[in-house]
């Protein structure tokens, strides 16, 4: 089954105020890890939004699979920032074989399929926990295990590690590495921050500073894996998509600044 | 390291208060003023008689149906009002405006109408109740975060599973809250009702030792009341942090 | 799923709630037609007569500013209390712990307990009353401005001090602002208390005001009058509230935590 993603000349705005994308456009290809980089405010979680199926496009297309996307789905699992996706009265095991729940598996299945996708996250040992018990850290992979248990071939992850410290960012950075050499699933990963593009993706998209926002440029990262962050190729990489960035962080600060004075 | 002289604070403190009480009531000397032995007499001569007992289950009886009941319809309704425009919208005026009218403002024409029975009584307590928990379920549905709904959704779930399984545990916490309150409340609203209509319980016991001026009955209900509450207090939250901790919100469940 | 409660226009327009407010009182009139005896509930009509009536005898409005006189006072005086003792007990760990327990204790055991206790002291006047609405203030604002002096954010406290302030600067200029939110919410329910106690002592030793009011509707069989008590009452709660809603929202929005 081919698990692409297009997004076909789309458009989105929020009632008759300024558009947050216009004419965007572009492709995931099957197995693809894509990063989606771009300053705060460039739409980039309304494009994630529009893939999982939360928003509708006011003009154009977006197709999953070469289908029109009609509302969120089993076939894209989302990995939100904040670990409010969790439910706080679930154990972590219990949170983690929700989908499987709902899908109707029988209980034991479940709860094997659970403790494989706790195994696969590193979280062996904390199952029987709660989330108002866990870590930053252990919150997304538990999110993580969760996304992964139905086996969805699309994921779309929404700066999943933002808000955690960055060494805990980097070991998760890593081991997401790890996971999907295996998986090789479809992914769409958003970040602000241009070290993580790097290290995680097939290909980036810069966007440009909103409104209206589209992507700017693409840049291939055609590194093998595992990367590491000190190489040489590593560092032009950066400085080449700094470059490209930092016209529009500004754009975007100049934007904030009009806007609250 | 610091509880020991706080404990030793808390009981100097309080035997100070009993010892000025003490005085005080042999300095006034005044029938109407009963010292902590006459009170303590009288608290011991109502048990004896059963009174005391019998006035006791009265109150907590009607306090529990009209608790559970006002629970039973407060929940659902105040579900019913998060979800659905319609029924918010036609029930929100009068919720607005009567959750502010006090019930004991109601228990005039409820005796009018159902007598001066236990009915009058329940019902006041079912009408707090229902407001309380009501309000505060309709809080915990628009509480609910986006995310939460929407990480349900990437299941695939249909609108039976969406409300079972995510909205209604979700909300639960709320509900909590609100019946932690109301259950608080119904001790007042109960006396209330029973000092001014009832032949028995432990309103009736107070506002009756007034009649007949015996001060020691009516400080050993007042105590009797007050501990009672202090009682049910520390119950439900037992309660509640046992079974229902991982359904309070977050910040409440590091707590105790 | 959209819940209703947290739709893209937010609140329900006004025209909704009219119509859903003229829906019910419909429904209301047409449930009181339908009682076996129409004296027992009245009609939103008969109701608005007797009030008008009321009004125009001059007892409506005697009767309000009775009630509301009472509250007042006792309010006010609770409120000075309890302030007081509220921010010793919250800045003086000594005072917490000698207070503590009876406020507790006295805040959980409702005024209304004592009302009997209170006619037979202070007799059946207006004394007994504004004492019982003390009661009932004093406690629940001292323990929520406690709980708000100790609340303050430590690391406030740490700049100021290393701006050299004093102790009493500490207070009246950190402390104390951090304070008022938590005395408002302390005020609001001291209020919601007022209005319940002080009907309690009207139906009890009815003299003047809207506990008496209902009252009344027990002697002479019009549960009109009862009626047009709870409307009252129902008005002077959804004033007070809004008044309370705009000190927090305006004019003391900047001493709230965002």
């Amino acid at each position: 089954m081919s698990a692409d993603v297009t997004f076909r000349g789309v458009d989105f705005a929020f009632g008759t105020a300024q558009p947050v994308l216009k004419d965007l456009d572009f492709q995931v290809g099957n197995g693809e890890f894509f990063v989606l980089l771009g300053p705060s405010g460039c739409g980039k979680s309304t494009a994630l939004n529009l893939i999982a199926g939360f928003e509708f496009p006011t003009s154009g297309e977006v197709l999953a699979g070469g289908k029109r996307i009609e509302g969120a789905g089993r076939d894209r699992a989302v990995i939100f920032q904040d670990s409010d996706s969790l439910y706080g009265w679930l154990t972590v095991l219990d949170n983690i074989a929700f989908p499987l729940r709902v899908t109707g598996a029988p209980r034991p299945e479940r709860r094997e399929r659970a403790l494989a996708s706790v195994k696969l996250v590193g979280l062996h040992g904390h199952e029987g926990k709660y989330p108002a018990e866990l870590s930053g850290g252990m919150k997304q992979r538990a999110q993580l295990a969760r996304a992964l248990v139905l086996d969805s071939p699309i994921l779309l992850m929404d700066e999943p590690f933002a808000a955690l410290d960055a060494q805990t960012r980097s070991i998760l950075q890593d081991e997401l590495v790890q996971l999907n050499i295996h998986m090789k699933k479809t992914v769409l990963f958003i970040t602000h921050d241009i070290g993580e593009a790097i290290l995680l993706g097939d290909r980036v998209g810069i966007m440009r500073a909103g409104p209206a926002s589209a992507i700017k440029e693409f840049i291939d990262v055609r590194l093998p894996r595992p990367r590491r962050r000190g190489s040489a190729e590593f560092g032009e990489l950066y400085e080449r998509i700094g470059q490209s960035i930092s016209d529009e962080v500004r754009r975007a600060l100049q934007r904030e600044d009009s806007l609250l004075s | 390291m610091i509880a020991r002289p706080a404990l030793l604070l808390t009981g100097v403190s309080l035997a100070t208060g009993i010892a000025a009480w003490w005085v005080a009531s042999h300095a006034l000397g005044s029938p109407l003023f009963p010292s902590p032995a006459e009170i303590v007499a009288s608290a011991k001569e109502l048990v004896r008689t059963g009174v005391l007992l019998s006035d006791i289950a009265v109150s907590v009886k009607r306090i529990a149906i009209g608790f559970v009941l006002g629970c039973a319809v407060g929940i659902p309704l105040g579900l019913a009002m998060g979800l659905f425009r319609p029924v918010r919208a036609f029930c929100e005026p009068i919720v607005q405006f009567l959750r502010f009218v006090p019930p004991i403002a109601w228990l005039i024409p409820a005796i009018m109408w159902f007598g001066i029975g236990e009915t009058s009584k329940i019902l006041l307590i079912f009408y707090m109740t229902v407001f309380l928990v009501l309000i505060n379920t309709m809080a915990g549905v628009s509480s609910i975060r986006r995310n939460t709904l929407r990480s349900a959704e990437t299941c695939g779930v249909d609108r039976w599973q969406l409300f079972w399984w995510v909205v209604f545990p979700a909300t639960m916490s709320y509900s909590v809250a609100g019946a932690r309150i109301a259950l608080g409340n119904s001790f007042a609203a109960v006396v209330g009702a029973e000092l001014i209509a009832a032949d028995s319980g432990i309103g009736f016991r107070i506002v009756e030792s007034g009649k007949w001026l015996a001060m020691g009955d009516m400080f050993a209900a007042i105590l009797i009341l007050g501990l009672l509450g202090i009682a049910a207090d520390r119950l439900v939250n037992e309660l509640a942090s046992r079974w229902l901790r991982h359904y309070l919100p977050p910040a409440e469940q590091h707590v105790g | 799923m959209r819940t209703a409660a947290r739709d893209h226009h937010g609140r329900i327009s006004w025209f909704g709630y009219a119509a859903s407010l003229a829906a019910v009182l419909t429904l209301w009139q047409y449930g009181s037609s339908q009682a076996l005896i129409p004296l027992l509930f009245p009609s939103p009509i008969s109701t608005w007569r007797t009030a008008v009536h009321l009004a125009q005898e001059g007892r409506l409005v005697t009767d309000i500013a009775a009630s509301l006189q009472r509250i007042a006072i006792g309010f006010a005086i609770g409120c000075f209390l309890g302030v007081a003792l509220g921010i010793l007990m919250g800045s003086f760990r000594t005072v917490r712990l000698l207070f503590e327990p009876y406020v507790q204790f006295f805040r959980s055991l409702p005024a209304l307990a004592w009302i009997p206790a209170a006619m037979v002291w202070l007799g059946t006047g207006e004394e007994s009353k504004v004492a019982l609405l003390v009661y009932t203030t004093v406690f629940v604002i001292a323990l929520n401005t406690m709980i708000g002096v100790s609340s303050v954010p430590l690391n406030q406290l740490r700049a100021a001090r290393t701006f050299g302030a004093t102790r009493w600067q500490l207070f009246y200029m950190i402390k104390a602002p951090a304070t008022v939110s938590y005395m408002l919410t302390g005020m609001r329910l001291a209020m919601g208390n007022c209005f319940a106690t002080i009907i309690a002592a009207e139906l009890l030793a009815p003299k003047a005001g809207i506990g008496y009011l209902i009252f009344s509707s027990r002697s002479w069989m019009q549960t009109e009058f009862a009626f047009v008590g709870i409307v009252i009452l129902g008005v002077l709660g959804l004033l007070v509230d809004r008044i309370f809603h705009l000190a927090t929202t305006r004019a003391f929005a900047r001493y709230l935590p965002r």
